[in-house]
């Protein structure tokens, strides 16, 4: 077999490969299992010894020359392509994927605020929305006949003997402490109700997430901090807070808690009624009556407790105006979150 | 509470301009809620917690303000301590006073001012009683009301000719007694109201407001001017009942400083003297304020270590005594507190430590971070919960949520009632907040009802929720809701694809549910009427239904379907394996061939499927729908459908020659059991 006629061969072989296919074939056909090439190497014993040498350089060099001039050919295949028109891309074309869904905007901010307590070292729990009234009101240390009750006007349920819908996720802190004893750091988020008439900042159903840490040796000093901690993860760190005295039955030394308005930057606008500050969070130490009715040493152990509306801070966060969209569930709403 | 700057002049010493003054009492406890200039005062509009009812009153507010700024108190008489009381009758007077129940007024102080000349009040009067919201009567009544706001201690002033002669009794009304109020209102009363009577008749609701008939007017000569203390329960059930809230009945149901009715008096009856003219003829009594002196004793230690600051004896002493309370050191950092009259709210030594701090300054206390201990206990229930959440959001549909309080009637007009009656709520404010809602459904098909409307083509939505139920308990059970609705569309390779929404698009959410949370043993089962019921383990679990005619009507959706699926969560929670073990690669690849045919409607895939298995022998690992379709070339009453049947062994590649007659055998099989044609 000539090498040389081979090499011309090859030539016009690769002039009609107009595809991958064919110049698949075409490589296969030369430098296959039972290709030319092997052909070749396989005639070499029954060539004369002296002439074994020439002859197998003289075929690693055709093998290499094969593999350069396929590659090159591979090459102008696909540059040839595009010259051809063909395989276009028109990438503004709209993209082919399914479409994702949404979390709500107030799960998202609940995971959101559990995640930083978590990271503090918080667990979460949760607790049932039908509660009794001692859970409700008696354990949290708020007398059944106080105006201080007001505060907490309650759903009770018919047919039932002193059961409602909880007003405030704190009685979540009394099953709390009485099935786990301290120390102990908890969040519990979730839906409360109060007999409230609907308008665009008030909802008989909302969210609240409730937090207690108990211990021994918690300070005041210690609420202001972790409570400092999350204000500035959710709302930045620029934000300023200021602790106002307060009173909650349930709670003694009490604060309300504001954050540094977060549109106007505590110059004074229309959503924090021009005093530069939004109030975001109550808190105080637990009163020493709730330990007693869960059986906590109220000398040897110390806590703190803060409770906060989760719609109140979407919507600071969010900058959402009206508290009927989170229930209204309009997608428009929903897929912006 | 609205004050003003000037009448707190009258009892503090003030060398701050107001917006100062007004920043101040904010961060000590009293918040400030508005702060408005009128003419030449300023008024304070203060939010009131209500645990400080001694801060119903511009004295006490007062008090407040020297405690806060250091300002000296001024006009000692109002604070000086009460005289001792007099007896029940008046000599020279046929006045006497009786209480019938201590417990509803534990004091009444009645005292008798002759020749009253009423007219209108002065201009000083009528304007601080205008700044802080309270309509000028005329001079004898603004003077009650203006020693009101002062003090803190409601009083009343009755025209004494109207009241009969003898006996003025503090006693509970008669059932159904009549009373017409000074607001204009005939009342029917109860014995939950607490009445001043005279010998004849009821002349006053006790603590609330007074009657018309007995009330001063210009004509009036003589005056008997009240001056008592009620119980905090009976006057707010008392005020509830006829549905009015007064000046008077909010101090009283939070608590008046005992101490304050003979002040309040007697500041009263100088008053009428000065500017009414009015001879004091003195004053009959019954009851006696008296009260167990409360002391608090405050260990310091423990003071800075709740405080998490360090504060001393000597700091904390000035604190207290700046806010009327005596303070004695009784052993080394401990201080013996004795709490005043007008302190009720003090009881235990965390109600020192909240005065201490806040008059120290919150914002001084540093801020700390607490070692927390970790709960190893990693709440699987929450993440269980998460995981589905965030893989149906990756299906595309968008969570929502819905009220748990409905409608009854909505329940039932939709034919969403359950067997059981619902949860009820005893006072609902209208009739949209009466049942706790059995299931979702009503919540997704009104928010895919709201949705349509605002012309979405395809509405997605799910709820994680809780759904009610009445029992021996109430009943409360985690559920997991999906509602589709519309046609989804999307592109694909060849262009745009419509898709409605149908069973077999919730049953394939629910199918990457259980699948995410590996949980096996779940079967969906047919109904008649579209239902489709999910049993884990052999345990329902939940439904699917297509809304009907009823439904759709009650939720006004027209020209769309909807389907809707409820599953209850706890049985998941439970069977969803928390860890997920590896299950070795297959060693060998298997061969798969497929078979299409024809089948009759009426016949289901799975008895198909199911029988192949059985028969296809030990090579057939999987047999599944890989197509279908009701082309034109499928007969009426027939679906094309094409299985694709998986063979492998553990041992060995299989070869086409070994599973060629199991195949076979399994076609024929078909043909024969299910009169299948094959293609």
């Amino acid at each position: 077999m000539d090498i040389d006629s081979l090499q011309a061969q090859v030539k016009n072989d690769l002039e009609k490969v107009s595809s991958p296919e064919a110049l698949e074939e075409v490589r296969v056909k030369y430098l296959g299992r039972k290709g030319v090439v092997a052909e070749l190497t396989g005639s070499i014993p029954g060539i004369p010894v002296q002439e074994r040498g020439e002859f197998g350089r003289k075929v690693n060099a055709f093998k290499s020359g094969l593999h350069e001039l396929f590659a090159k050919k591979e090459e102008s295949l696909k540059d040839g392509e595009a010259l051809r028109g063909e395989n276009i891309i028109d990438i503004g074309m709209p993209g082919i994927a399914q479409q994702v869904g949404t979390l709500h905007p107030l799960t998202r901010i609940t995971d959101e605020i559990c995640s930083v307590f978590s990271r503090m070292g918080f667990s979460v729990a949760e607790g049932p929305e039908v509660e009794t009234e001692y859970n409700n009101f008696t354990g949290l240390n708020i007398p059944l006949e106080h105006p201080s009750r007001e505060a907490f006007d309650t759903f009770y349920l018919k047919d039932y003997d002193k059961k409602l819908l909880r007003s405030h996720t704190s009685p979540a802190q009394v099953r709390i402490m009485q099935e786990k004893k301290p120390p102990l750091a908890v969040v519990v988020p979730g839906r409360v109700y109060r007999p409230d008439a609907v308008d665009a900042s008030h909802s008989f159903m909302f969210h609240q997430i409730e937090g207690l840490m108990v211990g021994e040796g918690i300070k005041f000093s210690d609420l202001k901090g972790v409570l400092e901690t999350f204000a500035k993860a959710i709302f930045g760190e620029g934000i300023k807070m200021r602790f106002r005295p307060h009173f909650f039955p349930f709670t003694e030394p009490s604060a309300e808690v504001d954050i540094s308005c977060i549109i106007c930057g505590g110059k004074g606008c229309s959503v924090c009624g021009r005093k530069g500050w939004l109030e975001i969070l109550g808190s105080g130490m637990v009163h020493p009556n709730v330990f007693k009715h869960v059986a906590i040493d109220a000398d040897k152990y110390s806590g703190f407790a803060f409770g906060m509306g989760v719609e109140r801070i979407a919507m600071l966060k969010y900058g959402i105006n009206d508290i009927r969209l989170f229930f209204e569930n309009d997608l428009r709403f929903l897929r912006q979150f | 509470m609205k004050t003003t700057y000037q009448w707190l002049k009258d009892f503090v010493e003030i060398k701050i301009p107001p917006e100062e003054l007004a920043d101040k009492l904010t961060m000590a406890g009293l918040e400030v809620v508005s702060l408005e200039k009128k003419g030449d005062d300023f008024v304070f509009e203060i939010e009131i917690t209500s645990n400080r009812p001694d801060w119903l009153s511009v004295s006490g507010i007062a008090r407040e303000v020297a405690a806060i700024t250091g300002g000296k108190l001024k006009n000692a008489p109002v604070f000086s301590a009460p005289r001792k009381i007099p007896g029940r009758k008046i000599a020279g007077l046929s006045i006497e006073v009786g209480i019938e129940d201590k417990k509803d007024c534990p004091i009444y102080l009645a005292r008798i001012l002759r020749n009253v000349k009423v007219g209108p009040s002065p201009e000083w009067i009528k304007k601080r009683l205008e700044l802080v919201g309270c309509r000028s009567i005329n001079n004898v009544v603004d003077i009650t009301n203006y020693v009101l706001f002062e003090s803190g201690e409601p009083l009343h002033a009755f025209d004494l000719d109207k009241l009969a002669s003898g006996k003025i009794t503090v006693r509970r009304a008669k059932d159904k007694e009549k009373l017409l109020t000074i607001d204009g209102a005939e009342n029917s009363l109860l014995p939950e109201n607490l009445v001043i009577a005279d010998s004849n008749r009821a002349v006053a609701v006790a603590g609330v407001m007074g009657g018309k008939e007995s009330e001063v007017d210009f004509g009036t000569k003589h005056i008997l001017l009240e001056a008592a203390l009620f119980n905090p329960v009976i006057i707010r059930r008392s005020r509830q009942l006829l549905g009015k809230t007064t000046e008077a009945s909010y101090r009283f149901e939070r608590g008046v400083d005992p101490e304050a009715p003979e002040r309040a008096s007697r500041r009263a009856a100088q008053l009428l003297k000065d500017l009414c003219g009015a001879e004091d003829a003195g004053m009959a009594a019954r009851g006696s304020a008296g009260r167990k002196t409360v002391t608090v004793d405050l260990d310091t230690g423990y003071l800075s270590r709740i405080l998490g600051v360090c504060l001393g004896c000597a700091q904390a002493k000035k604190i207290l005594l700046g806010l009327g309370f005596k303070v004695k050191l009784k052993a080394k950092n401990v201080l013996r507190v004795e709490v005043p009259s007008f302190r009720q709210d003090v009881k235990q030594p965390v109600d020192l430590i909240e005065e201490i701090a806040r008059i120290y300054g919150y914002e001084k206390i540093p801020n700390s971070l607490p070692l927390i201990t970790p709960d190893p206990d990693t709440g699987s229930r929450r993440e269980i919960i998460s995981e589905i959440k965030n893989l149906l959001v990756g299906l595309g549909l968008s969570e929502a949520i819905t009220y748990s309080l409905v409608d009854r009637k909505g329940l039932k007009d939709a034919g969403l009632e359950s067997e059981t009656a619902p949860l009820s709520v005893m006072n609902p404010l209208s009739r949209e907040q009466e049942v706790l809602r059995p299931g979702l459904a009503l919540g997704l098909g009104r928010a895919v009802s709201f949705n349509l409307k605002q012309k979405q083509e395809y509405v997605p939505l799910f709820e994680i929720a809780n759904v009610f139920k009445s029992g021996k308990e109430p009943e409360e059970k985690l559920a997991l809701g999906i509602a589709l609705s519309g046609t989804k569309s999307f592109f694909s390779g060849e262009g745009r694809v419509h898709d409605p929404a149908s069973f077999l698009h919730l049953k394939g959410i629910l199918e990457a549910v259980f699948s995410k949370l590996k949980l096996t043993g779940y079967e969906f089962v047919n109904l008649p009427a579209g239902r489709v019921e999910i049993f884990l383990h052999k345990n329902k679990i939940g439904s699917m239904l297509e809304l009907g005619r009823q439904a759709l009507d009650a939720l006004e959706i027209k020209n769309h379907k909807v389907f809707i699926c409820e599953l209850f969560l706890e049985k998941v929670f439970s069977c969803a394996l928390p860890d997920k073990k590896f299950i070795s690669l297959p060693k060998y690849p298997g061969i798969t061939r497929d078979i299409s045919f024809v089948l009759k409607e009426e016949v289901s895939v799975e008895s198909v499927i199911a029988s192949i298995k059985e028969n296809g022998g030990s090579l057939l690992r999987e047999v599944k729908v890989a197509d279908y379709y009701r082309g034109k070339q499928i007969p009426a009453g027939f679906r094309g459908l094409t299985l694709s049947c998986f063979y492998a062994s553990a041992e060995r590649t299989l070869t086409e020659k070994e599973i060629q007659p199991s195949h076979d055998l399994a076609c024929e099989f078909l043909s024969r059991r299910f009169e299948v044609k094959l293609r």
